[in-house]
C-alpha cells in the first residue's frame, strides 16, 4: 500500500483553482514534523503561503514555479539548531525527508505536489519576513492536480548486495 | 491596460532575474530550459495585449508543449529547440 503511494506519486507542475481543504494541510505538516532527525535536532520551519497575492509574489521570484498551487509550504533551515549539530548537512538532509513526508501524505490526501529548488532564497526571504537565522531551503507546491504526468523511467542497476556488483541470490 | 502590462513585463523581469542568480548553481541544462521558456512567457504578454500574430501563438503552444522534454532526455529537447529555431527561420525567410 505505502509502495503504491510512493510509485504513484509525481511531481504535479499543473493545479486546478480550488482551495485545499485545513484538515488535509493540518495533516501535511503533521506528516512532515514526524520525518526523521539527526539527532532529534529537528532544525525545520515551515511557512504556509496561501493568500492569492502571497503565493503570486513568491511564484514571481521562483523559477521553478510553473503555476498557482492551493499552496506553497517554504520548507526553512533554523540555522541556530543546525549550527549547534556541528555538521549542517544533516540539517538539510532532515528538511529533505520532512518535503518527502509532505509529498506522500499530500498524494495520499488526494492532492498533487512538488518540491521547488529553483528560488530566490533571498527574494523569498525578503517577501516572508524571515529572520536572518530562518533559511528558505525548499517550496512545495501543493493544490489538486491538473495534469497527470507519465513516470520517467528509472535508472536501473543501482542496486548491488553485499558488496558493489554483488547479485541478489 | 498599459498597468496590466507593466505588471506582466515587471513579473518577467523578476523571472529573468531569479533565473540568472539561480542558474549559477543549477545544472546546465535549466539554462535554455529558462531561455525558452522566457521566450512563451513573452510571447503571453504580446497574445493577451492582442500584440502576436498567428506565427507566434502557434509558436508559443508548440513551446509549452514541448518545453517539459527537457526532463526527459536531452536529446528531445535538443531536437525540440532545433525545431522551434528551424520554424522561425522559415518565417525569417518569408519576405
Amino acid at each position: 500500500m505505502l509502495l503504491e503511494t510512493i510509485m504513484k506519486r509525481r511531481s504535479i507542475r499543473r493545479f486546478k483553482d480550488q482551495d485545499i481543504e485545513e484538515d488535509k494541510i493540518k495533516k501535511i505538516l503533521e506528516a512532515a514534523i514526524w520525518a526523521p532527525s539527526a539527532g532529534n535536532m529537528q532544525p525545520w520551519v515551515f511557512v504556509v503561503v496561501k493568500e492569492k497575492k502571497n503565493k503570486e509574489k513568491v511564484k514571481v521570484v521562483s523559477p521553478g514555479m510553473f503555476d498557482l498551487p492551493g499552496i506553497i509550504i517554504v520548507i526553512c533551515r533554523d540555522m541556530e539548531i543546525a549550527k549547534k549539530s556541528g555538521n549542517e548537512i544533516l540539517s538539510l538532509m532532515d528538511i529533505s525527508m520532512a518535503a518527502q513526508n509532505m509529498l506522500l501524505e499530500a498524494y495520499d490526501l488526494g492532492l498533487g505536489s512538488c518540491v521547488i529548488k529553483s528560488f530566490s532564497q533571498k527574494a523569498v526571504q525578503k517577501l516572508l519576513d524571515l529572520p536572518k537565522n530562518i533559511l528558505p531551503e525548499l517550496l512545495v507546491s501543493i493544490g489538486y492536480p491538473d495534469e497527470n504526468p507519465n513516470p520517467p523511467k528509472r535508472r536501473e542497476k543501482v542496486v548491488h548486495f553485499e558488496k558493489y556488483g554483488g547479485r541478489h541470490g | 491596460m498599459v498597468v496590466d502590462m507593466d505588471k506582466e513585463f515587471f513579473e518577467l523581469l523578476c523571472y529573468i532575474l531569479t533565473s540568472a542568480r539561480g542558474l549559477m548553481d543549477e545544472p546546465k541544462m535549466y539554462g535554455p530550459f529558462r531561455l525558452v521558456d522566457t521566450a512563451s512567457r513573452l510571447i503571453s504578454i504580446l497574445e493577451k495585449h492582442g500584440m502576436a500574430d498567428n506565427f507566434l501563438k502557434r509558436e508559443r503552444g508548440k513551446i509549452d508543449e514541448g518545453k517539459y522534454s527537457v526532463m526527459e532526455s536531452e536529446e528531445k529537447f535538443r531536437e525540440f529547440l532545433d525545431e522551434l529555431i528551424l520554424d522561425f527561420t522559415e518565417e525569417l525567410k518569408r519576405d
